[in-house]
């Protein structure tokens, strides 16, 4: 329980050092669902798959590259924890990019249609 | 719950050592105390709860100290206590993040990761004394300060961290750090950009480089050997590894005082090339030669040219504490004036309305920000429970952590108590596998946990 608590309260405090970032990714993200909320139409789901392969991509270059990203490399990981974290933090870059992806895809798709 | 008056101090009393002198308090004001004790008492915050009402008190609560410990202890009781007077005396303005010295010793981080401001951190409501403590009287109750101010107090929370006693090793000079391959990651963060500094010169030439380690207890006893290990790591990055020889000399008989990582920090060394050398305690220095002087315990010098010196002080309680009635008159911590808390509840073995935290404490182990982590907590209850009228009743076990970087990108995460037992956190975590994870945490977690420590949130 305490660990948990410290793990929220370290991601609280890396949040508010790069808040300006957070908040204008967000509301672009945001400005994004919106547009392509009105433009999609039909194409949302549609455009779920290719979402995740962008996902997925993104990911797979997120761990080749965040290791290097901090001082470390992929030698450096030493038994399962280690490539554990790597994956999770690289499928959370790969949410990220899928949160992103998926709204624009559908927007273009939606375009395209028109 | 029955408020225990507080004149006849037997609760006080239970279990430690029979006070020299109780504190005379006078009798009206005791009597206040006691009636705004009654009020319920909230618990220990180490974890999220519902929130529970402040113990209301008119308390006035002076913190020598504005470290990690300091502002931690006054974060909490600011939120656990309504009505005090808490005062905070510290001249230091600067806030720094100590355990990132060997970040920027190393080249990894730039030196203004590590400066903060204290008024940042310090909870509203607090009075801040921009001075030094200069003596404690805890038979009268008071402090003063280096400017003469004398504060009265109910509850003392000694938060001064250590002395760093450069003066024990003849000629050296804490402003040429930096300078004819002097460094040292200790006294500020100016020392460790110097000694960055001073590692890149020497990583590019190569040569002899001579890492030092007191006898006495350290701050941070990993940094000595985190400062080895990146030490050699720059130069195997910089191709200058074959020209050098990195030669470790303990003033003890091992490198760290936990046996199993001990042991497992020299069988790497080993294996790195690294030399270590035994119960050699750095005498003297002559910086412009290039030249210290160890000594043994049977009182033989041996000199020592150096390309490089990695000079760790002896270190001891600030003159405040080590020369008045707060510090340890018998046993291993005497010697350093260390302040006498007992280990399990932090509080003073002769003062009970005095209490310790940080790498004040004359305690087997923990002069880490890992251990203020774990017991900025215990600290604020149990003196919340003292001005309730209550016992200390939550126990430390000594925890400490050293995330000790072997390489750059890689670092083993070491925990343990006061018995020298490994004691990882977290059930998967093998405190003697380099690790990405450790480095991970060390350069871009353990910033954001201290903060929030000094938040008084965890």
């Amino acid at each position: 329980m305490y660990e948990i608590w410290l793990t929220l309260n370290i991601v609280w405090e890396i949040a508010l050092g790069i808040w300006p970032l957070l908040l204008a990714g967000a509301l672009l993200w945001l400005a994004l669902l919106g547009t392509a909320w009105r433009q999609a139409g039909q194409h949302w789901r549609a455009n779920i798959l290719p979402a995740l392969v962008i996902g997925a991509a993104v990911a797979v270059v997120a761990a080749l590259l965040l290791p290097g990203s901090i001082g470390s490399t992929l030698s450096d990981m030493g038994y399962w924890v280690d490539w554990g974290m790597l994956l999770a933090l690289a499928a959370a870059v790969g949410g990220v990019a899928v949160a992103f992806a998926w709204p624009l895809l559908s927007w273009r798709h939606g375009r395209a249609r028109a | 719950m029955t408020a225990i008056p507080f004149g006849n101090h037997k609760h006080l009393e239970t279990n430690m050592k029979k006070p020299t002198a109780i504190p005379p308090i006078d009798p009206a004001r005791r009597r206040w105390l006691q009636a705004m004790a009654a009020a319920p008492l909230v618990a220990g915050a180490t974890t999220p709860g519902p929130a529970k009402a402040a113990v209301k008190t008119r308390a006035r609560i002076v913190i020598a100290g504005s470290g990690l410990g300091g502002i931690a202890v006054a974060n909490r009781l600011s939120q656990l206590l309504d009505g005090a007077k808490i005062t905070i005396i510290d001249r230091k303005e600067e806030h720094n993040y100590q355990p990132g010295y060997t970040l920027v010793a190393t080249g990894v981080w730039p030196v203004d990761k590590v400066r903060d401001r204290n008024a940042d951190y310090q909870p509203a409501g607090t009075e801040w004394v921009k001075d030094m403590v200069a003596s404690f009287d805890p038979v009268a109750n008071t402090v003063t300060t280096a400017s003469g101010q004398r504060i009265e107090y109910d509850f003392l929370v000694v938060a001064t961290g250590v002395h760093l006693d450069f003066a024990q090793i003849a000629g050296m000079d804490v402003a040429a750090i930096g300078r004819e391959g002097l460094t040292s990651v200790y006294p500020s963060p100016e020392a460790a950009q110097a000694t960055w500094a001073a590692m890149q010169a020497f990583t590019a030439q190569g040569g002899q480089a001579v890492m030092t380690l007191p006898a006495t207890p350290l701050k941070c006893a990993g940094a000595p050997l985190k400062m080895s290990f990146m030490l050699r790591d720059r130069l195997f990055k910089a191709g200058t590894l074959d020209a050098s020889k990195i030669r470790f000399q303990s003033a003890l008989g091992n490198v760290f005082g936990v046996k199993v990582v001990n042991d497992n920090v020299l069988e790497r060394w080993q294996t790195l090339g690294i030399d270590v050398e035994f119960s050699r305690a750095l005498k003297a220095i002559d910086i412009g030669a290039r030249r210290a002087t160890f000594s043994s315990p049977e009182g033989e010098t041996q000199e020592m040219p150096y390309d490089l010196i990695h000079v760790v002080p002896p270190t001891r309680a600030p003159d405040a504490v080590k020369n008045s009635e707060l510090a340890w008159k018998e046993g291993p911590f005497a010697a350093g004036g260390w302040l006498e808390v007992d280990k399990s509840t932090l509080q003073h073995r002769r003062f009970p309305n005095v209490f310790g935290i940080g790498d004040i404490n004359g305690t087997p182990r923990g002069k880490t920000a890992a251990t203020v982590k774990k017991s900025a907590p215990l600290v604020a209850h149990n003196l919340v429970e003292v001005i309730a009228g209550r016992q200390a009743n939550e126990a430390f076990d000594g925890y400490t952590s050293c995330p000790l970087i072997t390489r750059e990108g890689s670092a083993m995460l070491i925990e343990f108590d006061y018995e020298g037992r490994l004691t990882p956190s977290l059930p998967m975590i093998e405190p003697l596998q380099d690790s990405f994870f450790a480095w991970l945490m060390k350069v871009r977690m353990l910033k954001p946990a201290y903060t929030a420590v000094l938040k008084g949130r965890v």
